[in-house]
């Protein structure tokens, strides 16, 4: 029997966690963040992607404004607000305290 | 023969579909919105997905071509993805509503003609035979403009869905739903 069912829901719960990593690392548009997922277990679509960012932007996490594009319409473009930043380093300790417990353990 | 292809405004980006694409996408777009039917930026999400199946598709046209097909649309569709709704925020609950919210609907399940007088019996709760009674009271004290009225109403108002229990549908709400719905449909490609 496999894990996966298991492990998924964990994916779906870092999911938020990693787009405020990546928001936080710099200015950026969706596109931006699906390649930056892209390769990674935590590969995501657009369909996905946008309400988890509205929901983010409802909990005042984060923010965009739009800029223009030299290609097509112009593009919203996200970053954390001061709550976000906030959030990010309470979510960064808090993912080092269980990872160390989660070795820790079961030695 | 020149082909149909209609012409959809996603999001402020203009493009052009056949029939069968923007039949689909519609489908999508209908179940993005049901989807988030309880989220309260449903309307930014929805312009968001619109610009995002805008790209995907001009990315995907040949520069020959000017109609989006099935071709392009669906794996466009595919990489873009269903609407996942991201788990409810800690935000304190809404307090539950004592009621769902009453709508003036027509009730095909045990309906005379199209299921009217049944909603609105339903709307106001009050007996079906009373709403009809003054249905064809009025009916025939205006000389059969009610038959108008009746009409109009039978082609506005939504179809309740289903209740549990509810007797089959017989056979003239069965028609005139069949005729309703046709006419929608009609209305709608007029009007895309």
């Amino acid at each position: 029997m496999t894990a996966e069912p298991k492990l998924a829901p964990i994916r779906k719960g870092l999911l938020e966690f990693l787009v405020l990593k990546i928001v936080g690392a710099r200015s950026v548009y969706v596109p931006d963040i699906l390649r930056r997922l892209a390769d990674t277990e935590f590969a995501t679509q657009e369909g996905t992607l946008y309400p988890l960012l509205s929901k983010l932007r409802r909990e005042n996490l984060v923010e965009y404004r739009w800029q223009e594009s030299d290609s097509g319409p112009p593009r919203k473009y996200y970053r954390l607000t001061q709550a976000g930043r906030d959030q990010l380093t309470a979510l960064d300790d808090y993912w080092i305290r269980i990872n160390r417990t989660i070795s820790d353990i079961g030695h | 023969m020149q082909r149909l292809s209609i012409t959809a405004s996603l999001n402020g980006t203009t493009l052009q579909f056949d029939e069968a694409a923007f039949a689909r996408l519609e489908a999508y777009l209908d179940d993005a919105r049901h989807t988030l039917a309880e989220n309260p930026d449903q309307a930014e999400i929805l312009a968001d997905l619109e610009q995002a199946v805008a790209e995907q598709c001009r990315k995907r046209l040949p520069t020959e071509r000017q109609v989006v097909t099935l071709a392009e649309l669906e794996p466009a569709l595919e990489e873009i993805g269903s609407v996942q709704v991201p788990d409810a925020t800690p935000e304190p609950e809404p307090a539950p509503r004592s009621s769902p919210r009453r709508q003036l609907e027509q009730v095909s399940e045990g309906a005379l003609i199209s299921g009217v007088c049944l909603g609105l019996a339903r709307y106001l709760d009050v007996d079906v035979t009373l709403v009809r009674i003054v249905a064809l009271l009025l009916l025939f004290f205006t000389g059969g403009a009610m038959i108008i009225v009746y009409l109009i109403l039978m082609l506005l108002l939504p179809f309740a869905a289903p209740q549990p229990g509810a007797p089959p549908i017989g056979k003239l709400p069965a028609k005139s739903r069949e005729f309703v719905e046709f006419v929608r449909g009609k209305l709608s490609t007029a009007a895309g």
